[in-house]
């Protein structure tokens, strides 16, 4: 078995008195597309900000290639591979998509460079390259605050893939998206995923999409983990289905 | 017109690049330029003195709002102590020329590198405090060196300041002393215009819009932003330099949080989302100014009104205007767009 | 000995004045997130207010008379100005915001011009007696005055701390967000803090009015240093607004007292250095 892409062990955070995540394992193989699952208040957003570094584990650690990435700040975590679109969309308003992913593209060097620097034509062609790859051809010129939700998202996930990582993290993408826009993010992630060799974490709610995309699943509930592996295996795991599952199902049957 | 239009260049013959840029406006542009900048090199020859004399304050003006609007507008960075950098700039010509007998070329020549080496430290300091707290932080600021400047007669001149006669002599002429300030100003310009368009321009306004992304994104906004100060605080001095042509001498007002008031006031009113934004505010503000203070007596409340009605109505000030009719179509107005921007869903801090 | 009485009654009676008008100032960006730079001008306003009115009636009724229209005009004069323009800035950054406000500074220069003249006032003190206390000859009205701000902050204390609105005004400074979903009424809450801002810049104003020169020019002179005393002790906060006052005053005294030429940079040199260490203010919340 191949060594694990990131491997998080033991990840504690405590807010006073409450253990929002609570001794968490988790392993990511490289190229491979994995989702962590659970009801809200699960642990899941706050267990990825503890992989960037927005926020710092009481205890465990977070491996990335080998290299310990635990409680190093955000700027020095997307510099290491490990990217993140954010939940509650983070984009630059009165910036047109293009500028928008130029600008992330410039940001990962790290220095705001003056002398000799017209933006150069090679970083144009990368920002529609991403651009046209999560479908926002046609809006390039167009200003952040005036897309739809769906493209915001897909903006969104442009700006972290404008980071060149290796793995992507992605906190509930297809929130608040028609199930058509749903179908068609999920659809270019896995595209994505295969074409730039990427690896994929990702925290999501419909079960659907889950299990559709996903090669390993992990499921949490009150911050800690209920199981973890292969995706037919969580599925058919009948713990996880009477606890999370379980009333999904029924409303879903009904 | 978006950057990323303006500037890709591919090789392409000479007609079909003199083609497209006639197509995309880029000709028009460059040709309006140059009318204009024809227009102000004839003008002295053309109108009353008194026009002159406003327009050589308007050349050195212009300069400090556009230097003083790379914070404001383009980093988002609020800051009514830039006129602690102009005045220091007229300060190092005045004061240079009258305690250590250096030339008025000498002094305006290490104007803007004193501004940039005063700016380092200050901006090191004040740069900590976030958005308003950096504001006022600035006013402080500001107003702390206007005491020191106004209290040390001795060496200053205190509040009357410095009247020099450090100008060199064909300079006093007002038509020579304009076109010299006029040329300045165009250089100074177009530096500040190659800058705005770098890789650190693009970043600077990334930063505005969302500080924290850019942060996430691998780059130290800190940093940035004090490369962002210290660009500005030569700017500021160069264009206080630049105020003692026209002034023949330097005064402690300069230094007061009035004075750097007045520079985000008229980009405001100019457009400080765009380059010339505060340009246009600068002839408006100086022409507008001095004529409302001759001819009525209620000014202050007509100045009130009308900066009221500029920022409850136009966020993007006059130049935005101008520039809603180029937009291509698709493309949405200036006002949508702040609005939407300041909504629910966008991030600035 | 003497020295000493007289310069704490002088620090005391600053502080009182300067913390007054701070409190209303941090308490309306507390809760409102608005910079009003237009508080001075209210200030002024209250001062003008009171001085026209206590000549005009004379002795010590007409004087307290006078405080009172000028605390009631002041806050009138702030809630007219949130409903009609203020409640559009509501949402927009803070550069707009100041620049507004700063419009309304010449709109209410300009207005009480008109009104009052340019020249300055002045008002004799409701009491003229003195009294004595080791060796130093105490007004009785600056004791008034100190007796004034203590009312303000008991009253300012009583009303955060246990009242229902107080509360409010407290989830409304530590996070804005959390009044959405309550049910409040926001406008309104708005509208009365600002009211309450303004009364207080008002009051303070009238109170200073037999010890300085009113004038054109006041409010200026008073919003640099309001603006100090509150960003100094933490925006929203009103302990702060009472040590940033103390603060202030001490160093404006002493400094007068010891090296005079340097006593009014003394000031900005404190708040630069307050928010070189704590970037947010002495009691101010971080992050803001």
């Amino acid at each position: 078995m191949s060594e694990a892409l990131l491997c998080v062990r033991g990840l504690t955070r405590d807010f006073g008195g409450f253990r929002a995540v609570d001794g968490v394992d988790l392993d990511v193989a490289p190229g491979a597309i994995h989702s962590v699952i659970g009801p809200n208040g699960a642990g899941k957003s706050t267990l990825f900000s503890l992989i960037t570094g927005e926020s710092r584990p009481t205890s465990g650690s977070v491996r990335f290639a080998g290299r310990d990435l635990t409680g190093r700040p955000p700027h020095l975590v997307t510099r290491a591979g490990l990217a993140k679109a954010f939940q509650t969309t983070s984009i630059f308003p009165r910036l047109t998509v293009g500028e928008s992913v130029c600008a992330a593209l410039l940001a990962r060097d790290g220095q705001p460079r003056l002398l000799g620097s017209r933006v150069k034509a090679r970083t144009y062609d990368e920002a529609a390259e991403i651009c046209h790859a999560l479908g926002l051809g046609e809006h390039i010129d167009r200003h952040g605050a005036v897309l739809s939700h769906g493209d915001q998202r897909a903006l969104e996930i442009a700006l972290a893939l404008a980071t060149g990582p290796r793995l992507l993290l992605l906190d509930e993408p297809t929130a608040g998206m028609s199930p058509f826009e749903t179908k068609r993010v999920v659809e270019r992630i896995t595209a994505l995923a295969r074409e730039r060799e990427l690896t994929v974490l990702f925290s999501e709610h419909d079960m659907d999409t889950v299990f559709a995309i996903s090669d390993t699943v992990t499921v949490m509930h009150q911050g800690r983990v209920l199981a973890h592996g292969p995706a037919d295996q969580v599925r058919g795991n009948d713990e996880v289905m009477s606890v999370y599952l379980g009333s999904n199902r029924d409303a879903r049957t009904a | 017109m978006t950057v990323l239009d303006e500037t890709h260049s591919t090789p392409a013959p000479a007609l079909a690049v003199l083609g497209r840029a006639v197509r995309r406006g880029t000709l028009i542009r460059a040709a309006s330029v140059l009318v204009v900048l024809a227009v102000l090199a004839a003008a002295p020859y053309v109108v009353n003195v008194t026009v002159v004399f406003t327009l050589e304050e308007i050349a050195a003006f212009s300069v400090f709002a556009v230097a003083t609007n790379l914070l404001v507008g383009q980093a988002g960075l609020v800051s009514f102590g830039q006129g602690v950098f102009f005045g220091l700039g007229a300060y190092t010509v005045t004061l240079g020329w009258e305690h250590a007998h250096w030339s008025f070329w000498t002094g305006f020549a290490l104007a803007p590198v004193l501004g940039a080496a005063a700016a380092v430290p200050v901006g090191l300091v004040a740069l900590r405090a976030r958005t308003l707290y950096f504001a006022l932080i600035s006013l402080a600021f500001s107003q702390l060196c206007y005491q020191l400047v106004e209290q040390n007669t001795g060496f200053t001149g205190g509040a009357n300041g410095v009247f020099a006669a450090v100008v060199p002599t064909w300079m006093e002429n007002p038509v020579n002393g304009y076109l010299t300030l006029l040329g300045i100003a165009v250089a100074a310009l177009a530096v500040l215009r190659w800058i705005y368009a770098s890789n650190f321009g693009m970043l600077l306004r990334a930063s505005r819009e969302n500080r924290a992304r850019v942060q996430a994104l691998g780059t130290s906004v800190y940093r940035l932003h004090l490369l962002a100060f210290t660009i500005s605080g030569a700017f500021c001095a160069l264009a206080g330099a630049m105020l003692v042509i026209y002034n023949q001498g330097s005064n402690a007002e300069l230094f007061d949080w009035t004075t750097s008031g007045q520079a985000v006031i008229t980009s405001v009113i100019g457009g400080m989302y765009t380059f010339l934004g505060p340009v246009v505010g600068a002839f408006v503000y100086q022409f507008g100014h001095d004529n409302l203070v001759r001819y009525v007596p209620d000014w202050q409340l007509v100045l009130g009104a009308v900066l009221l009605l500029a920022v409850l109505a136009r966020p993007d000030g006059l130049a935005g205007a101008v520039r809603l009719h180029r937009r291509q179509a698709g493309n949405t107005s200036d006002a949508e767009l702040n609005s939407a921007a300041e909504g629910p869903g966008a991030t600035s801090e | 000995m003497d020295t000493f009485v007289t310069e704490t009654v002088s620090i005391l009676t600053n502080t009182a004045m300067l913390f007054v008008v701070s409190a209303g100032l941090t308490l309306v960006f507390g809760a409102l997130r608005l910079i009003n730079m237009a508080h001075g001008s209210l200030f002024m306003i209250g001062a003008l207010i009171a001085a026209s009115l206590a000549s005009a009636l004379g002795g010590a009724w007409g004087f307290s008379v006078a405080v009172l229209a000028a605390t009631a005009g002041a806050a009138a004069l702030g809630a007219g100005v949130e409903v009609s323009l203020l409640r559009r800035l509501h949402q927009r950054e803070p550069l707009a915001q100041l620049l507004a406000t700063f419009a309304l500074v010449l709109v209410f220069a300009d207005l009480a011009q008109r009104v009052w003249g340019s020249s300055d006032r002045s008002v004799t003190a409701p009491v003229a007696g003195r009294f004595h206390l080791a060796g130093a000859t105490v007004p009785e009205y600056n004791l008034i005055v100190i007796g004034i701000a203590g009312l303000v902050a008991l009253g300012l204390w009583l009303l955060l701390a246990c009242t229902a609105t107080g509360w409010r005004v407290r989830a409304a400074v530590e996070d804005p967000e959390s009044l959405a979903v309550g049910g409040t009424n926001l406008p309104l809450l708005r509208t009365s803090v600002f009211a309450l801002g303004a009364a207080l810049a008002g009051l303070a104003g009238a109170a200073i009015a037999p010890l300085e020169s009113v004038g054109p020019g006041l409010d200026t002179q008073i919003i640099v240093a309001a603006f100090i005393v509150t960003v100094a002790g933490g925006l929203g906060s009103v302990l702060g607004a009472a040590l940033g006052a103390l603060v202030i005053a001490t160093v404006e005294s002493l400094g007068t007292l010891w090296v005079p030429a340097y006593a009014s940079s003394a000031p900005y040199l404190v708040m630069i250095l307050v928010l070189a260490v704590r970037p947010w203010g002495l009691f101010g919340i971080p992050e803001r």
